[in-house]
């Protein structure tokens, strides 16, 4: 890489904001650490609830209806068992809602995932429970449940055993047309990581390794025959699912090194024949970065070629401040009710960068048109804000989370 | 009301730029002088030539250099730098890294002689400046003692007036009887379509200065009157007979001003292949433009602007708002006829249509 002079410094307390209005916030009565699981339910009464889950314990999920954004109200906020598993990331189709379950060591339970009836909002009622857990498992990191059959996810198994142990969660696909009843129905892994395999493991980064596993696993009504999966270390992968017993790679890019690995999501733009591809930065200070949104041109699918990536200010701006800065979670286009579809402007989270909006008209040259840093939320332990996961619905209303301390920030997009 | 749409507001998110020219003495100084004073002006960049000349000592909250000021109003005030274009750019990079206030306006002062067109083209030609500021307005300062004369002898003169979209006139107190009035009338000959008022002491309300050019692509009528035609002109259907009321007689009969109306809606190969011929053939005779314009296939008017050769990129507004979908161009320029304009883009439109 070419050096580059860094920044001077944001101040943690104060607020940057262009073409994005806070509408309101809310700490989330104490616990305004969220992680990366963002759903929203278009109640039968008519509200707009707003699920989130925490980043760690003690809290589980929290609803919020925001009906009106500008007074959002906590419906309901729920715990989890023990320390020692987070819940991270769910989705939510009509009233059902998928929660993931990661524990901190293998061989803890509850590690998997739970179904849960949210047709009154505040009591959430549980169906039934996917039980990921086994001696070589942390259950299941994140959930991508659209349409209400089936859930694609990044999960360890009992039967599992990876080359490593920074490779237990992998892909997986769960039936749960029965709802009572989920079952596996196929997986995919990186080959070489699971031990028995005819490969070698993959060689690891020498600098930044954290695993060869999923994170996002998208599969869009678009593509029903298609998987786009983050694998961090990796790199991006497209699977062909057709045979959801026997998904089988068709892409694969891998880009780390030189670069320093983590690739999150893969966003497949169908219109534009492009894939969003972010990265997340998990070290503090700048460590690792660049950690980038790349646009990478997907007309040929097995050949994927990187084009642009997203233009970020400048490492020192915010890398400084404490915490994390670079790039992480996207609005996802999902496809149910309530959520904003955009092959034009996409918006993610960077840390202590914010949420951020950039137009793609031309890929080439993405252009940054809108942003907000909210400033430093008391009590954090970062000393900056630390934007974690966003979803944009349909009324063009931005929400977004803070990893620690913050809370729910709700924005009003004006560009 | 809030967009949904799942596309970018050509307008919406760009930082307005007004651009205040004025001839040498004209009063610009005292007019900034007023306006780093003025508490509206929370939240805007103003960029001046020299800190000296305006006396803000007193004013001064911080400096984040020896060009960048934060005023007692919320107002941050810079001295240009090398050039315009690397200030702007200079201050968008040090507006997204927190280190001025989140400005949401702009104000340039041009210097006394300056040509304000190369400074219009600096906004549409730097990808950067394109992509995150948008030209509001171009206000010019005429005073009254002199205006007239200047006019008369300094072509920078009268080209500042002639490409303005809002008119103000100093020295009114301590010009001669009747002098406002001669000069009124001039500025009305040269450019109709710029709002004027008159100033005592620079004061004149913010609220002229800016918000004139449309800042959504959901502009209502109202407000692409206030950018195309705010002394009306423009704005009544009654464009026929106005257009040569000109200008006969004086000294600039050079610059023409004019609205040109077209019936027909233009394919947008044939408009653009119009104003091709027009810009090679004239261009720096084209002092201004600016319209809106019926294209086929575009579910609302095509807002055009340009000087001289060089064009903003179309921006096509969201829907019509109005029954009257005629096009409509206000053009002001030097020797060129309103009947040249017509005949060109009448031959072009011809030539278009499908064969009968």
């Amino acid at each position: 890489m070419p050096s580059m002079l860094p920044g001077i410094g944001a101040r943690a307390d104060q607020t940057l904001a262009l073409n994005m209005k806070l509408v309101s916030h809310h700490e989330l009565q104490g616990f305004g650490g969220i992680g990366e699981g963002m759903g929203m339910q278009l109640a039968r009464d008519g509200r707009r609830i707003l699920w989130l889950a925490h980043e760690s314990a003690p809290k589980n999920f929290t609803a919020v209806d925001v009906t009106d954004p500008k007074q959002p109200k906590v419906v309901v906020q729920t715990e989890l068992p023990h320390a020692k598993v987070r819940s991270n990331s769910l989705d939510v189709v009509g009233d059902t809602m998928a929660v993931a379950y990661q524990t901190s060591a293998v061989n803890t339970k509850p590690a998997g995932f739970d179904l849960f009836d949210i047709s009154k909002p505040e009591a959430p009622k549980l169906i039934s429970h996917f039980d990921a857990s086994g001696a070589h498992s942390r259950g299941v990191h994140a959930v991508w449940f659209v349409d209400g059959e089936y859930v694609h996810m990044a999960s360890g198994a009992p039967d599992f055993q990876p080359t490593n142990p920074a490779d237990d969660q992998f892909y997986r696909i769960v039936d749960v047309r029965n709802p009572s009843k989920p079952a596996e129905v196929g997986r995919w892994w990186m080959p070489g990581t699971r031990v028995g395999d005819s490969v070698p493991p993959p060689a690891r980064h020498p600098k930044f390794d954290s695993g060869f596993r999923a994170h996002n696993t998208n599969v869009f009504p678009q593509r029903p025959d298609r998987a786009y999966v983050g694998y961090i270390s990796g790199g991006a992968v497209i699977l062909d699912i057709a045979d959801k017993s026997h998904p089988k790679a068709v892409a694969h890019w891998r880009y780390s090194p030189p670069y320093t690995g983590f690739t999150h999501t893969v966003l497949p733009l169908f219109s534009r024949e492009l894939l969003i591809v972010s990265d997340e930065c998990v070290y503090n200070d700048g460590t690792d970065w660049p950690k980038l949104v790349w646009v990478v041109d997907s007309r040929v699918e097995s050949n994927p070629v990187p084009i642009s990536t997203f233009p970020l200010p400048p490492v020192g701006t915010f890398a400084r401040e404490g915490g994390r800065y670079g790039a992480h979670n996207l609005h996802e286009n999902l496809p149910v009710p309530g959520s904003w579809k955009s092959e034009e402007i996409i918006v993610g989270t960077f840390f202590g960068g914010g949420v951020r909006a950039f137009d793609l008209s031309n890929p080439y040259q993405p252009q940054e048109i809108a942003y907000f840093v909210p400033p430093a939320p008391k009590l954090s332990r970062a000393g900056a804000i630390q934007l974690n996961d966003v979803y944009v619905d349909d009324r063009r209303l931005v929400y977004t989370v803070d990893r620690f301390a913050g809370g729910l920030y709700v924005l009003e997009m004006t560009v | 009301m809030r967009s949904t749409a799942p596309t970018r507001d050509p307008l919406a998110g760009k930082l307005p730029v007004s651009l205040i020219t004025g001839f040498l003495g004209s009063g610009k100084t005292t007019l900034l002088k007023r306006l780093l004073r003025d508490p509206d002006m929370r939240r805007a960049a103003v960029i001046i030539n020299e800190f000296g000349e305006v006396g803000i000592d007193h004013e001064l909250v911080a400096s984040s250099s020896e060009q960048m000021t934060l005023l007692a109003n919320g107002c941050l005030c810079c001295s240009v730098r090398t050039d315009l274009q690397e200030t702007l750019r200079e201050l968008f990079i040090k507006r997204r890294a927190g280190e001025v206030i989140d400005f949401d306006r702009v104000f340039v002062e041009t210097t006394g002689l300056a040509d304000p067109v190369p400074v219009l083209h600096t906004l549409q030609t730097d990808g950067m400046l394109g992509a995150q500021y948008r030209l509001d307005c171009v206000v010019t300062l005429v005073d009254a003692v002199n205006g007239l004369r200047n006019l008369d002898d300094a072509p920078e003169a009268a080209k500042q007036a002639a490409v303005a979209d809002r008119i103000v006139i100093t020295k009114s107190d301590i010009a001669a009887p009747g002098t406002v009035e001669s000069l009124e009338a001039r500025l009305e000959r040269m450019n109709p379509y710029a709002a004027r008022t008159v100033a005592v002491n620079g004061e004149v309300e913010i609220a002229f200065l800016r918000d004139v050019g449309p800042g959504s692509a959901r502009a209502t009528p109202r407000e692409l009157g206030r950018w195309l035609a705010p002394s009306g002109e423009a704005g009544r259907g009654e464009g026929a007979y106005l257009g040569e009321r000109l200008r006969s007689t004086g000294h600039d009969a050079s610059i023409r001003s004019f609205c040109l109306w077209f019936e027909q809606p233009f394919s947008w190969e044939s408009f653009s292949a119009a104003v091709q011929v027009l810009t090679s053939l004239r261009g720096p005779d084209l002092l201004r433009v600016k319209g809106l314009v019926n294209v086929q296939g575009e579910p609302g008017p095509v807002l055009v602007q340009g000087a001289q050769h060089v064009f903003h990129p179309p921006v096509t507004l969201d829907a019509w708002s109005e029954d009257d979908r005629r096009s409509r161009m206000v053009f002001i320029t030097r020797n060129v006829s309103r009947e040249a304009i017509e005949a060109l883009f009448a031959a072009v439109g011809a030539l278009s249509a499908p064969h009968a």
